[in-house]
Protein backbone atom coordinates (compact mmCIF):
# COMPACT_ATOMS: atom_id res chain seq x y z
CA UNK A 1 0.00 0.00 0.00
CA UNK A 2 1.25 3.13 -1.07
CA UNK A 3 0.74 6.07 1.14
CA UNK A 4 0.36 9.70 -0.50
CA UNK A 5 0.45 12.88 1.17
CA UNK A 6 -2.47 15.17 0.53
CA UNK A 7 -4.31 18.38 2.34
CA UNK A 8 -8.37 18.03 2.76
CA UNK A 9 -9.70 21.13 3.37
CA UNK A 10 -13.33 21.58 4.54
CA UNK A 11 -16.23 22.62 6.78
CA UNK A 12 -15.78 21.68 10.68
CA UNK A 13 -19.81 19.99 10.18
CA UNK A 14 -18.99 16.40 9.60
CA UNK A 15 -15.64 16.39 8.71
CA UNK A 16 -15.26 13.66 11.32
CA UNK A 17 -16.30 11.49 8.55
CA UNK A 18 -13.29 11.63 6.62
CA UNK A 19 -11.53 11.31 9.91
CA UNK A 20 -12.82 8.19 9.96
CA UNK A 21 -12.13 7.21 6.94
CA UNK A 22 -9.02 7.91 6.52
CA UNK A 23 -8.30 5.72 9.41
CA UNK A 24 -10.39 2.82 8.38
CA UNK A 25 -8.48 2.90 4.79
CA UNK A 26 -5.31 2.84 6.36
CA UNK A 27 -4.10 6.35 6.34
CA UNK A 28 -3.00 9.02 9.10
CA UNK A 29 -3.87 12.34 9.53
CA UNK A 30 -0.40 14.14 10.55
CA UNK A 31 -1.72 17.19 11.39
CA UNK A 32 -5.19 19.05 11.78
CA UNK A 33 -5.33 22.66 12.20
CA UNK A 34 -9.05 23.95 13.07
CA UNK A 35 -9.59 27.42 11.83
CA UNK A 36 -13.04 29.07 12.68
CA UNK A 37 -15.88 27.07 10.85
CA UNK A 38 -12.85 25.57 7.83
CA UNK A 39 -11.07 22.48 9.06
CA UNK A 40 -7.42 21.27 7.46
CA UNK A 41 -6.32 17.69 7.46
CA UNK A 42 -2.66 17.28 6.38
CA UNK A 43 -2.99 13.42 5.67
CA UNK A 44 -1.22 10.38 4.09
CA UNK A 45 -3.78 8.41 2.40
CA UNK A 46 -3.61 5.05 0.55
CA UNK A 47 -3.05 6.28 -3.22
CA UNK A 48 -5.96 3.87 -4.78
CA UNK A 49 -8.43 5.42 -2.28
CA UNK A 50 -8.01 9.00 -2.81
CA UNK A 51 -11.27 8.81 -5.40
CA UNK A 52 -12.98 7.64 -2.61
CA UNK A 53 -12.17 10.11 -0.10
CA UNK A 54 -12.91 12.54 -3.00
CA UNK A 55 -16.41 10.75 -3.42
CA UNK A 56 -17.15 10.99 0.18
CA UNK A 57 -16.24 14.39 1.27
CA UNK A 58 -18.08 15.99 -1.80
CA UNK A 59 -21.47 16.24 -0.10
CA UNK A 60 -20.00 18.07 2.88
CA UNK A 61 -18.11 20.22 0.61
CA UNK A 62 -14.24 18.96 1.38
CA UNK A 63 -11.34 19.43 -0.73
CA UNK A 64 -8.82 16.77 -1.12
CA UNK A 65 -5.44 18.67 -2.83
CA UNK A 66 -2.14 16.78 -3.51
CA UNK A 67 0.80 18.16 -0.69
CA UNK A 68 4.17 16.70 -1.54
CA UNK A 69 5.41 18.44 1.51
CA UNK A 70 2.99 16.77 4.11
CA UNK A 71 5.23 15.13 6.26
CA UNK A 72 8.12 16.94 6.29
CA UNK A 73 10.15 19.14 8.34
CA UNK A 74 11.99 21.49 6.61
CA UNK A 75 14.71 24.09 7.86
CA UNK A 76 14.81 27.46 6.41
CA UNK A 77 18.37 29.09 7.40
CA UNK A 78 18.19 32.63 7.80
CA UNK A 79 21.70 34.65 8.14
CA UNK A 80 20.40 36.19 10.95
CA UNK A 81 17.29 37.13 12.52
CA UNK A 82 17.80 41.26 11.91
CA UNK A 83 15.63 43.13 9.87
CA UNK A 84 17.98 42.82 6.79
CA UNK A 85 16.51 39.12 6.35
CA UNK A 86 13.21 39.35 8.14
CA UNK A 87 10.26 38.84 7.60
CA UNK A 88 11.25 39.65 3.83
CA UNK A 89 12.50 37.31 2.84
CA UNK A 90 12.94 34.49 5.10
CA UNK A 91 9.37 34.53 7.17
CA UNK A 92 7.61 34.91 3.74
CA UNK A 93 9.17 31.34 2.30
CA UNK A 94 8.88 29.28 5.50
CA UNK A 95 5.23 30.81 5.43
CA UNK A 96 4.43 29.37 2.13
CA UNK A 97 6.03 25.97 2.72
CA UNK A 98 3.97 25.73 5.74
CA UNK A 99 0.95 26.28 3.38
CA UNK A 100 1.36 23.08 1.58
CA UNK A 101 1.85 21.03 4.44
CA UNK A 102 5.39 21.44 5.41
CA UNK A 103 6.50 22.18 8.69
CA UNK A 104 8.73 24.72 8.66
CA UNK A 105 11.38 26.06 11.20
CA UNK A 106 13.59 28.99 10.72
CA UNK A 107 17.34 28.72 11.56
CA UNK A 108 18.89 31.42 12.50
CA UNK A 109 23.32 31.46 12.32
CA UNK A 110 24.33 33.11 15.27
CA UNK A 111 27.51 34.54 12.81
CA UNK A 112 25.79 34.28 9.44
CA UNK A 113 26.02 37.54 7.77
CA UNK A 114 29.47 38.67 6.20
CA UNK A 115 31.86 37.28 4.33
CA UNK A 116 34.98 37.09 6.58
CA UNK A 117 32.98 36.83 9.79
CA UNK A 118 30.88 33.83 8.56
CA UNK A 119 30.46 30.91 11.01
CA UNK A 120 28.29 28.09 11.59
CA UNK A 121 29.13 26.35 14.98
CA UNK A 122 28.23 22.80 15.76
CA UNK A 123 24.43 23.26 17.53
CA UNK A 124 23.25 25.19 14.33
CA UNK A 125 25.10 22.65 12.05
CA UNK A 126 23.05 20.00 14.26
CA UNK A 127 19.41 21.43 14.03
CA UNK A 128 19.87 21.87 10.58
CA UNK A 129 20.58 18.06 10.60
CA UNK A 130 18.01 17.23 11.94
CA UNK A 131 15.47 18.14 9.47
CA UNK A 132 14.35 16.46 6.18
CA UNK A 133 16.26 19.26 3.79
CA UNK A 134 17.64 22.89 4.78
CA UNK A 135 17.00 25.73 2.25
CA UNK A 136 19.55 28.53 2.83
CA UNK A 137 18.77 31.93 1.89
CA UNK A 138 21.62 33.64 0.89
CA UNK A 139 22.54 37.47 -0.51
CA UNK A 140 22.36 39.11 -3.84
CA UNK A 141 26.07 38.99 -4.28
CA UNK A 142 27.64 36.19 -6.22
CA UNK A 143 31.05 37.30 -4.31
CA UNK A 144 29.60 36.96 -0.98
CA UNK A 145 27.60 33.64 -2.07
CA UNK A 146 31.23 32.30 -3.45
CA UNK A 147 32.89 32.51 -0.25
CA UNK A 148 30.26 31.84 2.36
CA UNK A 149 29.05 28.60 1.26
CA UNK A 150 31.63 26.54 1.72
CA UNK A 151 31.91 27.42 5.64
CA UNK A 152 28.00 27.65 5.81
CA UNK A 153 28.19 23.93 4.45
CA UNK A 154 30.67 22.32 6.20
CA UNK A 155 29.05 19.40 7.97
CA UNK A 156 25.47 19.55 6.85
CA UNK A 157 24.44 16.16 5.54
CA UNK A 158 20.76 16.69 4.75
CA UNK A 159 20.04 17.54 1.36
CA UNK A 160 20.61 21.91 0.34
CA UNK A 161 18.50 23.88 -1.89
CA UNK A 162 20.55 27.46 -1.79
CA UNK A 163 18.57 30.73 -3.06
CA UNK A 164 20.07 33.55 -3.74
CA UNK A 165 19.93 36.75 -5.63
CA UNK A 166 22.44 35.65 -9.24
CA UNK A 167 20.80 33.22 -11.87
CA UNK A 168 20.26 29.86 -11.33
CA UNK A 169 23.09 28.80 -13.81
CA UNK A 170 25.92 31.30 -11.79
CA UNK A 171 24.26 29.67 -8.35
CA UNK A 172 25.09 26.08 -10.19
CA UNK A 173 28.55 27.49 -10.98
CA UNK A 174 29.90 29.29 -7.60
CA UNK A 175 28.35 27.34 -4.89
CA UNK A 176 30.96 24.62 -3.84
CA UNK A 177 30.62 22.21 -2.52
CA UNK A 178 27.47 20.98 -4.93
CA UNK A 179 24.43 21.44 -3.47
CA UNK A 180 20.63 19.60 -4.06
CA UNK A 181 19.17 22.66 -5.48
CA UNK A 182 19.12 25.89 -6.63
CA UNK A 183 16.90 29.00 -7.23
CA UNK A 184 18.28 32.07 -8.54
CA UNK A 185 16.80 35.51 -8.29
CA UNK A 186 15.39 34.98 -4.40
CA UNK A 187 17.95 37.28 -2.75
CA UNK A 188 17.49 39.81 0.00
CA UNK A 189 14.74 42.01 -0.20
CA UNK A 190 12.54 44.83 1.56
CA UNK A 191 9.12 44.22 0.37
CA UNK A 192 6.51 41.70 1.01
CA UNK A 193 5.82 39.37 -1.56
CA UNK A 194 2.41 39.42 -2.97
CA UNK A 195 2.86 40.90 -6.76
CA UNK A 196 2.56 37.68 -8.94
CA UNK A 197 6.25 37.40 -10.14
CA UNK A 198 7.27 36.92 -6.47
CA UNK A 199 4.87 34.62 -6.07
CA UNK A 200 5.93 32.46 -8.85
CA UNK A 201 9.56 32.23 -7.45
CA UNK A 202 8.07 31.26 -4.40
CA UNK A 203 6.67 28.36 -6.22
CA UNK A 204 9.86 27.69 -8.21
CA UNK A 205 11.25 27.28 -4.65
CA UNK A 206 8.17 24.66 -3.72
CA UNK A 207 9.23 23.26 -7.07
CA UNK A 208 12.96 22.65 -6.25
CA UNK A 209 12.10 21.65 -2.77
CA UNK A 210 9.80 19.05 -4.15
CA UNK A 211 12.19 17.57 -6.78
CA UNK A 212 14.96 17.31 -3.98
CA UNK A 213 12.45 15.22 -1.57
CA UNK A 214 11.08 13.44 -3.92
CA UNK A 215 14.44 11.93 -4.88
CA UNK A 216 15.44 11.60 -0.95
CA UNK A 217 11.74 9.51 -0.56
CA UNK A 218 12.88 7.23 -3.58
CA UNK A 219 16.01 6.39 -1.74
CA UNK A 220 14.28 5.81 1.21
CA UNK A 221 11.80 3.25 -1.44
CA UNK A 222 15.22 1.06 -2.05
CA UNK A 223 15.51 0.35 1.70
CA UNK A 224 12.06 0.61 3.36
CA UNK A 225 11.57 2.29 6.83
CA UNK A 226 11.26 -0.57 9.69
CA UNK A 227 7.88 1.49 10.75
CA UNK A 228 5.88 4.42 9.37
CA UNK A 229 6.77 7.32 11.04
CA UNK A 230 2.99 8.31 10.58
CA UNK A 231 2.33 5.10 12.67
CA UNK A 232 4.18 5.91 15.04
CA UNK A 233 3.21 9.11 15.63
CA UNK A 234 -0.48 7.55 16.03
CA UNK A 235 0.69 5.02 18.30
CA UNK A 236 2.41 7.59 20.29
CA UNK A 237 -0.58 9.59 20.59
CA UNK A 238 -2.30 6.62 22.44
CA UNK A 239 0.68 5.04 24.36
CA UNK A 240 2.08 8.36 25.91
CA UNK A 241 -0.45 10.20 27.26
CA UNK A 242 1.83 12.77 28.65
CA UNK A 243 1.96 14.14 24.85
CA UNK A 244 -1.77 15.27 24.58
CA UNK A 245 -0.81 17.95 27.28
CA UNK A 246 2.02 20.08 25.17
CA UNK A 247 0.90 23.03 24.05
CA UNK A 248 3.52 23.08 21.13
CA UNK A 249 1.49 23.60 18.16
CA UNK A 250 2.91 19.80 16.17
CA UNK A 251 3.69 18.26 19.93
CA UNK A 252 4.94 15.40 17.35
CA UNK A 253 5.92 16.27 14.07
CA UNK A 254 6.63 13.77 11.71
CA UNK A 255 9.75 13.78 9.32
CA UNK A 256 10.25 11.41 6.19
CA UNK A 257 12.71 9.04 8.50
CA UNK A 258 11.88 9.61 11.78
CA UNK A 259 9.87 12.00 14.46
CA UNK A 260 10.54 14.67 16.84
CA UNK A 261 8.68 13.96 20.41
CA UNK A 262 8.54 17.32 21.75
CA UNK A 263 9.09 15.95 25.36
CA UNK A 264 11.61 15.91 27.90
CA UNK A 265 14.15 12.88 26.75
CA UNK A 266 15.60 12.35 29.74
CA UNK A 267 12.27 11.46 31.65
CA UNK A 268 10.45 10.20 28.11
CA UNK A 269 13.62 8.25 26.28
CA UNK A 270 13.30 5.25 28.60
CA UNK A 271 9.11 4.71 27.89
CA UNK A 272 9.47 5.32 24.33
CA UNK A 273 12.08 2.45 24.07
CA UNK A 274 9.68 0.46 25.57
CA UNK A 275 7.04 1.09 23.92
CA UNK A 276 5.46 -1.89 22.12
CA UNK A 277 4.43 -1.17 18.31
CA UNK A 278 3.50 -4.84 17.70
CA UNK A 279 4.50 -8.84 18.72
CA UNK A 280 6.93 -7.94 21.03
CA UNK A 281 8.69 -5.60 18.75
CA UNK A 282 9.42 -2.26 20.70
CA UNK A 283 10.29 1.29 19.06
CA UNK A 284 13.72 0.44 20.59
CA UNK A 285 14.28 -2.24 18.31
CA UNK A 286 13.18 -0.79 15.09
CA UNK A 287 14.40 2.86 15.85
CA UNK A 288 17.17 5.20 17.60
CA UNK A 289 15.79 7.53 20.28
CA UNK A 290 18.46 10.15 20.63
CA UNK A 291 17.87 13.73 22.03
CA UNK A 292 17.69 16.60 19.95
CA UNK A 293 19.60 19.51 19.98
CA UNK A 294 16.25 21.62 19.84
CA UNK A 295 15.43 22.17 23.37
CA UNK A 296 15.09 18.74 25.56
CA UNK A 297 13.23 17.31 22.63
CA UNK A 298 13.28 13.76 21.35
CA UNK A 299 14.39 12.51 18.37
CA UNK A 300 13.45 9.31 16.94
CA UNK A 301 15.31 7.97 14.09
CA UNK A 302 13.92 5.37 12.05
CA UNK A 303 16.18 2.71 10.77
CA UNK A 304 15.58 1.10 7.88
CA UNK A 305 14.79 -2.84 6.82
CA UNK A 306 18.77 -3.41 6.01
CA UNK A 307 19.23 -3.26 9.64
CA UNK A 308 16.67 -4.54 11.76
CA UNK A 309 15.18 -7.30 9.41
CA UNK A 310 11.97 -5.98 10.36
CA UNK A 311 8.80 -3.82 8.56
CA UNK A 312 5.93 -3.57 10.73
CA UNK B 1 11.16 57.82 -6.68
CA UNK B 2 10.26 60.48 -8.31
CA UNK B 3 10.81 63.23 -5.23
CA UNK B 4 14.58 62.14 -5.54
CA UNK B 5 16.68 64.38 -8.35
CA UNK B 6 19.79 62.17 -8.12
CA UNK B 7 18.87 58.21 -7.29
CA UNK B 8 21.83 55.69 -8.36
CA UNK B 9 23.52 52.35 -6.84
CA UNK B 10 27.31 51.52 -8.00
CA UNK B 11 28.15 47.99 -7.81
CA UNK B 12 30.57 46.05 -9.55
CA UNK B 13 27.87 43.28 -9.73
CA UNK B 14 25.25 44.57 -12.03
CA UNK B 15 22.65 42.37 -10.93
CA UNK B 16 23.30 43.01 -7.25
CA UNK B 17 23.51 46.59 -7.75
CA UNK B 18 20.12 46.65 -9.17
CA UNK B 19 19.29 44.19 -5.97
CA UNK B 20 20.55 47.09 -3.89
CA UNK B 21 18.47 50.05 -6.09
CA UNK B 22 15.20 48.35 -5.20
CA UNK B 23 16.39 47.71 -1.85
CA UNK B 24 17.92 51.00 -1.25
CA UNK B 25 14.31 52.36 -2.68
CA UNK B 26 12.22 50.28 -0.29
CA UNK B 27 13.72 50.77 2.71
CA UNK B 28 13.42 54.60 2.10
CA UNK B 29 9.95 54.75 0.90
CA UNK B 30 8.44 52.59 4.34
CA UNK B 31 10.98 54.76 6.13
CA UNK B 32 9.19 57.99 5.01
CA UNK B 33 12.45 59.40 3.50
CA UNK B 34 12.27 59.85 -0.30
CA UNK B 35 10.64 62.69 0.32
CA UNK B 36 13.31 64.81 2.47
CA UNK B 37 16.61 63.35 0.40
CA UNK B 38 17.26 65.11 -3.10
CA UNK B 39 19.97 63.14 -4.28
CA UNK B 40 21.30 60.15 -3.07
CA UNK B 41 24.38 58.22 -4.34
CA UNK B 42 25.05 54.58 -2.65
CA UNK B 43 28.42 52.47 -3.41
CA UNK B 44 28.61 48.88 -3.02
CA UNK B 45 31.62 46.99 -3.81
CA UNK B 46 31.15 43.36 -2.37
CA UNK B 47 34.90 42.57 -3.19
CA UNK B 48 36.61 45.76 -0.68
CA UNK B 49 34.18 45.13 0.84
CA UNK B 50 32.30 48.55 1.25
CA UNK B 51 29.41 50.58 1.33
CA UNK B 52 29.09 53.95 0.96
CA UNK B 53 25.83 56.18 0.86
CA UNK B 54 26.30 59.71 0.09
CA UNK B 55 23.71 62.24 -0.05
CA UNK B 56 21.94 66.05 -0.13
CA UNK B 57 18.73 66.78 1.91
CA UNK B 58 15.75 69.02 1.31
CA UNK B 59 15.93 71.72 3.68
CA UNK B 60 13.49 71.12 6.07
CA UNK B 61 11.57 74.01 7.81
CA UNK B 62 7.84 73.29 8.20
CA UNK B 63 6.72 72.20 11.64
CA UNK B 64 3.41 70.39 12.49
CA UNK B 65 0.85 71.89 13.99
CA UNK B 66 -2.38 70.42 15.88
CA UNK B 67 -4.48 71.62 12.79
CA UNK B 68 -2.17 69.43 10.78
CA UNK B 69 -3.04 66.15 12.55
CA UNK B 70 -6.44 66.79 13.76
CA UNK B 71 -9.97 68.25 13.01
CA UNK B 72 -11.49 70.36 16.27
CA UNK B 73 -14.98 70.31 17.02
CA UNK B 74 -15.85 72.71 19.49
CA UNK B 75 -18.77 72.29 21.29
CA UNK B 76 -20.45 74.03 24.78
CA UNK B 77 -17.68 73.08 27.32
CA UNK B 78 -15.76 70.61 25.71
CA UNK B 79 -13.89 71.05 22.22
CA UNK B 80 -13.67 67.28 20.14
CA UNK B 81 -10.32 66.54 18.35
CA UNK B 82 -10.34 64.01 15.71
CA UNK B 83 -6.99 62.82 15.16
CA UNK B 84 -5.95 61.60 11.93
CA UNK B 85 -2.85 60.90 11.86
CA UNK B 86 -1.10 59.47 15.32
CA UNK B 87 2.56 59.83 14.81
CA UNK B 88 2.53 63.49 17.06
CA UNK B 89 -0.10 62.76 19.34
CA UNK B 90 2.10 61.74 22.03
CA UNK B 91 3.98 65.39 21.83
CA UNK B 92 0.68 67.02 21.66
CA UNK B 93 -1.06 65.46 24.82
CA UNK B 94 2.16 66.08 26.64
CA UNK B 95 1.84 69.76 25.47
CA UNK B 96 -1.89 69.95 25.89
CA UNK B 97 -1.44 68.75 30.26
CA UNK B 98 1.40 71.42 30.46
CA UNK B 99 -0.20 73.90 29.21
CA UNK B 100 -4.45 73.31 30.30
CA UNK B 101 -3.79 70.28 33.09
CA UNK B 102 -4.41 66.76 33.09
CA UNK B 103 -8.04 66.85 34.68
CA UNK B 104 -9.42 68.71 31.46
CA UNK B 105 -7.46 66.48 28.67
CA UNK B 106 -9.35 63.25 27.87
CA UNK B 107 -8.62 60.65 25.24
CA UNK B 108 -11.47 58.17 25.47
CA UNK B 109 -10.11 56.47 22.68
CA UNK B 110 -6.89 56.47 19.86
CA UNK B 111 -8.32 58.78 17.88
CA UNK B 112 -9.96 60.83 20.14
CA UNK B 113 -8.98 63.53 22.37
CA UNK B 114 -11.21 65.94 24.27
CA UNK B 115 -10.41 69.16 26.12
CA UNK B 116 -12.88 70.08 28.58
CA UNK B 117 -13.59 73.89 29.78
CA UNK B 118 -10.74 74.70 27.87
CA UNK B 119 -11.19 78.79 27.84
CA UNK B 120 -9.04 79.14 23.98
CA UNK B 121 -9.91 79.33 20.71
CA UNK B 122 -10.18 76.80 18.16
CA UNK B 123 -7.97 78.70 15.89
CA UNK B 124 -5.29 79.32 18.17
CA UNK B 125 -5.41 75.73 19.14
CA UNK B 126 -4.79 74.65 15.78
CA UNK B 127 -1.66 77.01 15.36
CA UNK B 128 0.30 74.96 18.53
CA UNK B 129 3.20 73.95 17.10
CA UNK B 130 3.46 69.86 18.55
CA UNK B 131 6.93 68.61 16.33
CA UNK B 132 9.27 69.49 14.41
CA UNK B 133 10.23 66.50 11.46
CA UNK B 134 13.33 67.80 10.36
CA UNK B 135 15.04 66.99 14.35
CA UNK B 136 14.76 63.45 14.07
CA UNK B 137 15.43 62.94 10.30
CA UNK B 138 19.40 62.47 10.75
CA UNK B 139 18.41 59.81 13.47
CA UNK B 140 15.80 58.14 10.56
CA UNK B 141 18.42 58.16 7.87
CA UNK B 142 20.70 56.20 9.99
CA UNK B 143 18.92 53.73 10.71
CA UNK B 144 17.32 53.42 6.90
CA UNK B 145 20.79 53.29 6.17
CA UNK B 146 21.83 50.47 7.97
CA UNK B 147 18.68 48.70 7.26
CA UNK B 148 19.95 49.15 3.66
CA UNK B 149 23.67 48.16 4.05
CA UNK B 150 24.57 45.08 3.68
CA UNK B 151 24.04 43.05 7.45
CA UNK B 152 27.75 41.94 7.73
CA UNK B 153 28.85 45.54 7.41
CA UNK B 154 29.09 46.56 11.02
CA UNK B 155 32.28 48.82 10.92
CA UNK B 156 30.79 52.36 10.17
CA UNK B 157 31.55 55.88 10.06
CA UNK B 158 28.64 58.54 9.66
CA UNK B 159 28.57 62.15 9.06
CA UNK B 160 25.40 64.47 9.00
CA UNK B 161 25.60 67.83 8.64
CA UNK B 162 22.93 70.42 7.86
CA UNK B 163 22.00 69.54 4.15
CA UNK B 164 24.58 66.46 3.71
CA UNK B 165 25.13 63.36 5.11
CA UNK B 166 27.58 60.50 4.34
CA UNK B 167 27.05 56.82 5.39
CA UNK B 168 29.90 54.38 5.38
CA UNK B 169 30.03 50.92 6.47
CA UNK B 170 32.13 47.91 6.15
CA UNK B 171 33.32 44.38 7.34
CA UNK B 172 36.74 45.44 7.86
CA UNK B 173 38.24 48.17 9.20
CA UNK B 174 37.37 51.23 7.15
CA UNK B 175 40.53 52.26 4.88
CA UNK B 176 42.44 55.54 5.21
CA UNK B 177 41.67 56.79 2.27
CA UNK B 178 37.78 56.46 2.17
CA UNK B 179 37.66 59.75 2.60
CA UNK B 180 38.91 60.40 -0.97
CA UNK B 181 36.31 57.85 -2.39
CA UNK B 182 33.18 59.49 -0.57
CA UNK B 183 34.29 62.90 -2.20
CA UNK B 184 34.52 60.99 -5.17
CA UNK B 185 30.95 59.61 -4.79
CA UNK B 186 29.50 63.57 -3.76
CA UNK B 187 31.95 64.65 -7.39
CA UNK B 188 29.66 62.45 -9.08
CA UNK B 189 26.41 64.20 -7.78
CA UNK B 190 28.34 67.34 -8.84
CA UNK B 191 28.07 68.18 -4.84
CA UNK B 192 31.41 68.82 -2.47
CA UNK B 193 31.57 66.95 1.07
Amino acid sequence: MTLVPVTYKGGIYQHDIVTDLIEDLGGYVVQKHVLAQEVVLQCFVPKDDIELIREISRPIFGEVTDSPLVGTEIAVVSMSLEIHHLPHPSCDIAEYVRRIGAKSNMVSLARGPGKRITGLNDEERDVINEHDIAVYLMGNFETCIEHKMPILLRGIEVPVVVCGGPDKETLIRIVDPPVEGYVGGVGRFMRRTKEADQLDKLDEIIAEITRVLEKKREDIAKDPLSVSPARLMNLIRERVPAILEVTSPTPLTVQMAGLRVKLPYDTFAPELRRMEIEDGITLGDVAEIVPSRMRDYILVKVLPFSETNTVI
Amino acid sequence: MLAVEYFEVECPEPLGGDYYKQITNDVLLDHNLLKVIEKIHVYIDPKVPVFIAVGILKPITTVVRVGDIANINPLEGKMTLVITDETYLASMLKIFWERFGKDKVEQPDRFTVVLYNVQADPKDLEQIVIGHPGESVNRDLIYALRCVAPEGFRLRSEHFEPGKFTFVASENTLAEDIDALVKEKFALMGEVP
